[in-house]
C-alpha cells in the first residue's frame, strides 16, 4: 500500500509540471484582466520549438529557452488583438488555440518520427533522498524542471500577494480605470503579464516534448491546455491553490490508469475533462464567478475614459 | 475569294480539325495508360504509426510499378471522406482509391454508389460493393511470437498491455499475445490498460508507468507513438515496435515488433487492377486477409533484425517441453514457429483449440482452428489476462 501511495505521489508530480507551470502563467494573465484560452496553442508551439531547437542543436536546455520564446511571442498575439484593438478575449484566445495547433502541426511535419538525442534526463537528488517516504516522492528519478515549477509557485505567489508589484496587476484586473488614474499603465501591466502567461505555456510544452516524453507528434498537448483554464478557475486565481489543482488533476490522469482493473476506463478517461467542462460553466455565470474571486475586469478591454 | 477557294479551305480546317482531335485523344490514351490510384489517411503521414506504414506501402507500389501514379490526403476524418473522394475522381482523375481506416467505411460505400466507374478499397471493414473490396493484414501471428518471447523472459511474471481501444482488432492482438505468454510461462499474466485513443502519447507514457509501478516488467501495445517502447526502456523493461519497426527509438529495450507491410497487399491488388483482374464489376467477393505467408506482416525490430541481438542469449536459455518439436530453447520455437507460419501450407496458428476464454466457457473446439470470421469478431480473453474488458461476452 504503501509503495502503492509513493508510485502514485511521484508519478502524480511528473505529471502535474506542465500543468502547474501553465495554470500559473494563465492566473498572472487573468489576474490582470485577461482570459487567454489560446494556452493549447501557445504549449504547442513551445512544445514544437523546444523540440526543434533541442533536435538542431543538441542543447534541450536552449530548446527550453526557445520554447519559452516562442510562447511568449503568441501570447503577445493575443494580447494585441485583445488589449490594443481590444477585440473579444474568448474569440482572440481560442484563434491562438487553432493557430497554435496549425501552425505547430506544419512546422513539426519534418520532426515528427524522429528520436531526440539530447534530452533533459531525469535526476535523483542525492542525501535528500534518504527521506523516508518524501525523499522517494520528491527526490528519485524526477525531471529538474518539476523543481523549477515547485520553487516559482511560492515566488509567484509572494509577488501576486505582498509586492507593489502584485499590487499593480491586481488593481489593474479589478478596476483598471482607477489603476489608469493612479498612473499605472494599464496596457502595459496587460501587456507584461499575458507574456509571463505565454512563456510559462511555452516552457509547459517544452517540458512535454524533451524531459517527459522526448518525441515530437502532432497536437501531442492533447486538452491539456483545456485543463490549465479549468484550473486556473479551480485556483480561485491563487499560485497556491494552482499547485494543489495541479497536482489533484495530476493524480486523475495517473489513477485512471491504476484504477482501471476496478473502475471503467472510460469513466475514468472523463474525470479531468469532465471537471474542465464543469469549470468553463462557472466561468460563464456572472455572480458565481464573482463569488469564486474572478478578478471584475475579467474580459474587459480597458477603454480609457469609459466607465 | 472564290468559291472553291473557300470550300477547299473548309476542308483544309476540318480535316486539321479532326487531326488534332484524334492527335490529342491518342495523347489522352497514353495518358490514361497510367494508373492513378488515390490513398486517403486517417492520421497524419509522419505519425511513425498506423497511416506511416500505409504510406510506406505507398512509396513501394510507385516504385515497383512504372505505370503507377499515386497521391494521397492524410489526416481525413469520416465525416470529411466523400468530399476527399469527390476530389480524387474529379479533379485528379483517380482510378483507384484506398480508404485507410475502419472509419472509413460508410462514406467510401456511399461514394462509391456515386461513382460506379471508380474502384474503390477499404482497409480493415466489411462492407463490400461490386466496386468496393476490402484488405487487411493481420498481426496476430506476430503477437504470438512476442508473447513468447515476453513470457519467457518476464521475471516479475507480469506482463503489460497498453490498448488502444477494445475493439476486435485490439482484442485478437492482447489474446495472441497471452497465448503466446502462456505456452512458454503459465504462470504469468498479462495486465490490461486502455487509453480509449488511437493516438494519446502522454496516456500511452502514463499507462506504461502505471503498469511498471504494479511490477509489469515487459510490455506489447497498441498506440500509433513509440511512448510505450520509450517508457518502457528508461524502466529498464523491454516492449515490442508496433506497425512500424521502432527499434531506433529504443534500441536497448526494443525485444523484436509487429510490423505491417502494407506494400505486398496494395501491389497485389494495383497489378490486378492494371491487368484486368478487378474491375469495377465484379469486387463483391474481394477481400485480403493477408498475414505472414503474404508478407504482409512480418516479425522485426527494424528491417533485417527480427529480435535484438542483445536478447538472443537469454532466449536461448530458456526452454519449454514442446509436444512436436520436444525441449527446445525459445529463440529456436520463435523460428520454428514463424517457418510454420510463413510455409505456403501454414501447419500452425496461435489460435487453436482447446480453447477456453477466461470465464471459462468454450471457445474452441479440441483442434479446431479459428474461422476468419471467429477472429474477425473475437471479443474473449484469454484465461491469463487481466484487467477492464469491455463487451466482454457472458456466453
Amino acid at each position: 500500500m504503501e509503495e502503492w501511495i509513493v508510485g502514485t505521489l511521484s508519478r502524480t508530480l511528473a505529471y502535474a509540471t506542465p500543468l502547474l507551470l501553465a495554470t500559473l502563467g494563465e492566473i498572472y494573465s487573468e489576474r490582470s484582466g485577461v482570459l487567454n484560452l489560446g494556452v493549447e496553442g501557445m504549449m504547442i508551439l513551445g512544445a514544437v520549438s523546444a523540440f526543434a531547437t533541442a533536435f538542431i542543436t543538441g542543447n534541450p536546455w536552449l530548446g527550453m529557452l526557445i520554447a519559452g520564446i516562442a510562447g511568449g511571442v503568441a501570447s503577445l498575439l493575443h494580447g494585441f488583438v485583445s488589449i490594443t484593438l481590444r477585440a473579444n478575449q474568448v474569440v482572440s484566445g481560442l484563434a491562438l488555440t487553432m493557430l497554435g495547433l496549425g501552425l505547430s502541426g506544419l512546422f513539426g511535419r519534418g520532426f515528427e518520427g524522429e528520436p531526440l538525442g539530447s534530452t533533459i534526463p531525469n535526476v535523483s537528488v542525492p542525501i535528500l533522498k534518504e527521506i523516508p517516504y518524501l525523499g522517494e516522492i520528491l527526490f528519485v528519478n524526477q525531471s529538474p524542471i518539476v523543481y523549477i515549477a515547485l520553487a516559482l509557485t511560492p515566488v509567484m505567489s509572494f509577488i501576486l500577494f505582498n509586492t507593489s508589484a502584485g499590487i499593480t496587476i491586481r488593481s489593474v484586473g479589478e478596476n483598471p480605470s482607477a489603476a489608469d488614474s493612479a498612473g499605472i499603465n494599464v496596457w502595459l501591466v496587460r501587456y507584461l503579464c499575458v507574456s509571463v502567461g505565454g512563456v510559462l505555456a511555452g516552457v509547459a510544452g517544452g517540458y512535454l516534448s524533451i524531459a517527459y516524453r522526448p518525441a515530437w507528434t502532432t497536437g501531442m498537448t492533447n486538452g491539456m491546455g483545456w485543463l490549465v483554464i479549468a484550473l486556473t478557475i479551480f485556483a480561485s486565481w491563487n499560485p497556491s491553490r494552482g499547485l494543489l489543482g495541479a497536482l489533484l488533476f495530476g493524480a486523475l490522469m495517473h489513477l485512471s490508469f491504476r484504477l482501471q482493473p476496478w473502475v471503467a476506463p472510460e469513466l475514468l478517461k472523463m474525470m479531468p475533462y469532465g471537471s474542465a467542462i464543469l469549470a468553463l460553466v462557472i466561468l460563464s455565470f456572472g455572480t458565481l464567478k464573482r463569488s469564486m474571486g474572478a478578478p471584475n475586469a475579467l474580459q474587459q478591454p480597458y477603454i480609457r475614459g469609459e466607465k | 475569294m472564290s468559291e472553291r477557294k473557300l470550300y477547299s479551305t473548309i476542308t483544309f480546317l476540318v480535316i486539321a480539325s479532326f487531326l488534332l482531335i484524334g492527335f490529342s485523344s491518342v495523347a489522352m490514351a497514353q495518358e490514361r495508360d497510367k494508373l492513378k490510384a488515390g490513398f486517403i489517411y486517417v492520421g497524419p503521414v509522419e505519425d511513425y504509426g498506423y497511416s506511416k506504414a500505409h504510406d510506406v506501402g505507398r512509396e513501394h507500389v510507385e516504385e515497383v510499378f512504372p505505370w503507377l501514379e499515386t497521391f494521397y490526403v492524410e489526416n481525413v476524418a469520416p465525416s470529411d471522406v466523400e468530399s476527399t473522394i469527390d476530389q480524387f475522381v474529379n479533379n485528379r482523375d483517380a482510378d483507384v482509391i484506398f480508404t485507410t481506416s475502419y472509419g472509413h467505411m460508410d462514406p467510401t460505400i456511399s461514394a462509391a454508389k456515386k461513382y460506379e466507374d471508380t474502384i474503390f478499397f477499404h482497409c480493415s471493414g466489411y462492407k463490400r460493393r461490386k466496386n468496393v473490396g476490402t484488405y487487411f493484414s493481420g498481426l496476430y501471428q506476430t503477437y504470438y511470437l512476442s508473447g513468447l518471447m515476453a513470457g519467457a523472459l518476464t521475471e516479475t511474471n507480469k506482463l503489460g498491455y497498453v490498448g488502444a481501444f477494445p475493439t476486435p482488432e485490439v482484442k485478437r492482438h492482447i489474446n495472441a499475445f497471452a497465448i503466446g505468454i502462456h505456452e512458454v510461462n503459465p504462470d504469468a499474466t498479462l495486465h490490461v490498460r486502455w487509453l480509449n485513443a488511437w493516438v494519446d502519447p502522454s496516456g500511452a507514457k502514463e499507462a506504461t508507468q502505471a503498469l511498471i509501478e504494479e511490477g509489469a516488467d515487459g510490455f506489447a501495445y497498441t498506440e500509433d507513438s513509440p511512448a510505450v517502447l520509450q517508457t518502457a526502456e528508461e524502466n529498464g523493461a523491454f516492449s515490442f515496435a508496433h506497425y512500424n519497426p521502432m527499434y531506433r527509438f529504443a534500441e536497448e529495450g526494443t525485444l523484436s515488433g509487429q510490423v505491417s507491410k502494407w506494400g505486398a497487399i496494395y501491389q497485389d491488388i494495383l497489378y490486378k487492377v492494371y491487368y484486368g483482374v478487378y474491375t469495377n464489376e465484379n469486387l463483391n467477393d474481394v477481400d485480403y486477409w493477408w498475414l505472414l505467408k503474404e508478407d504482409a506482416a512480418a516479425l522485426q525490430a527494424k528491417p533485417g533484425m527480427k529480435i535484438n541481438p542483445k536478447y538472443e542469449d537469454d532466449l536461448k536459455s530458456v526452454t519449454v517441453q514442446d509436444p512436436h518439436f520436444g525441449e527446445i530453447n525459445v529463440y529456436d520455437l520463435v523460428m520454428k514457429r514463424l517457418e510454420q507460419m510463413n510455409a505456403d501450407r501454414v501447419t500452425f496458428d496461435p489460435f487453436i483449440g482447446p480453447m477456453e476464454d477466461r470465464n471459462g466457457i468454450q471457445r474452441l473446439k479440441d483442434g479446431e482452428w479459428a474461422t476468419h470470421d471467429q477472429l474477425w469478431q473475437i471479443q474473449w480473453a484469454y484465461p491469463n489476462v487481466k484487467g477492464p474488458w469491455s463487451g466482454e461476452p457472458e456466453e
